[in-house]
């Protein structure tokens, strides 16, 4: 698999575009395009390495978003029902808060993607098993961002 | 040209670009990601295919724009670091016309495209040719009708810019814009490689 390095000017404009996507829905595109990507990391990840336990698909699910300098994320709680998630830090809201300023609404459907990604793989389910939804923001003036995961 | 590209590639591949305690890799004045292709290039593809013939022109306007913007401010902040001021600022005699050079020996030391400056106008126009570039991977089979290099695009125009444009301005405002790319090949359109026109906008 391909990594490749951009700056958080390329994430926020493809953010904003898919926001400003009045073509066809925008925000549902990009969570759905970054959900394909990293479950599909993620599940092979697991498979090959041979990684059971839901506490160590957790933790390498935590690391890898870390390692992708996409911020510090935090599981607070998983079940095959949802769960709960937090982000201490976030590359996309820091960017966007840089390039655009502070806002009310949540900006980062890359991470709503990669949670319910995470949470999929984590519990051996296919892509669209769960959905997220951000209810709190760093962009919109939260000290941390929180995503509400719920099973489909 | 007095860059040697092939200790560019040798010494840039070997830097290593890594996140700090709290998951956040400040680099170059900008904040870097690294993610898979694959994330970047299904949202290009999706959404070019999915808005319908009226509207394609305009959704790849829209990416190559994205690109456009990461590559002056990314670009800029590449030309003024630390990495650049010790592997390629010794190398460079002619300005701008070696920093392009540089610039793009970067592009394909950091894996976004084995690409280099085929023919240089300075000041007027460009061709850049790809030998192999991500955006080529959306085709496993055949070829594809139309170009789809958008991140090509947009970045060689934006290294046109830094280098002709006038001074660098953190807002965009000034400076940026002044030249436009046309991929007139693609690897993705069956070609041998991606070609790309840069001339003022």
């Amino acid at each position: 698999m391909t990594h490749v390095l951009h700056c958080h000017h390329y994430l926020t404009l493809y953010t904003q575009l898919a926001e400003d996507c009045a073509f066809l829905d925008g925000k549902k595109l990009l969570r759905e395009v970054s959900e394909d990507a990293f479950f599909h990391i993620l599940s092979d990840y697991y498979r090959k390495q041979g990684i059971a336990t839901i506490a160590d698909r957790v933790l390498i699910g935590e690391q890898y978003y870390a390692f992708s300098g996409l911020g510090q994320l935090k599981v607070a709680c998983a079940g095959a029902g949802g769960g709960e998630v937090e982000l201490l830090t976030s590359h996309l809201d820091a960017g966007w808060i840089r390039k655009f300023g502070k806002r009310d609404q949540a900006v980062n459907y890359v991470t709503c993607g990669y949670v319910t990604a995470l949470f999929a793989a984590v519990f051996g389910l296919k892509p669209r098993s769960f959905s997220a939804n951000e209810v709190a923001s760093i962009v919109a003036g939260a000290e941390r961002s929180r995503f509400e995961v719920v099973a489909n | 040209m007095s860059i040697n590209r092939k200790k560019v590639i040798e010494n840039l591949s070997k830097i290593d670009i890594g996140g700090n305690q709290e998951g956040l890799i400040p680099a170059f004045g900008v904040f870097v990601n690294q993610l898979p292709a694959v994330l970047w290039n299904s949202f290009a593809e999706r959404l070019t295919r999915q808005v319908g013939l009226d509207l394609t022109e305009a959704a790849e306007f829209l990416l190559v724009n994205a690109a456009h913007e990461c590559g002056y401010h990314t670009g800029y902040g590449i030309i003024t670091s630390e990495e650049w001021n010790a592997v390629i600022a010794p190398m460079v005699e002619q300005v701008p016309e070696d920093i392009l050079h540089g610039a793009f020996a970067v592009l394909t030391a950091w894996g976004w495209a084995k690409c280099e400056i085929a023919e240089l106008v300075p000041g007027e126009r460009m061709v850049v040719r790809a030998y192999d570039y991500y955006e080529a991977d959306i085709v496993s089979y055949g070829a594809a009708s139309k170009p789809a290099a958008y991140m090509l695009q947009g970045i060689s125009a934006a290294f046109m810019d830094l280098a002709y444009g006038g001074p660098y301005d953190v807002t965009g405002q000034k400076g940026m814009r002044t030249f436009r790319t046309v991929q007139t090949k693609g690897i993705e359109c069956g070609h041998e490689y991606g070609e790309f026109v840069v001339t003022k906008s």
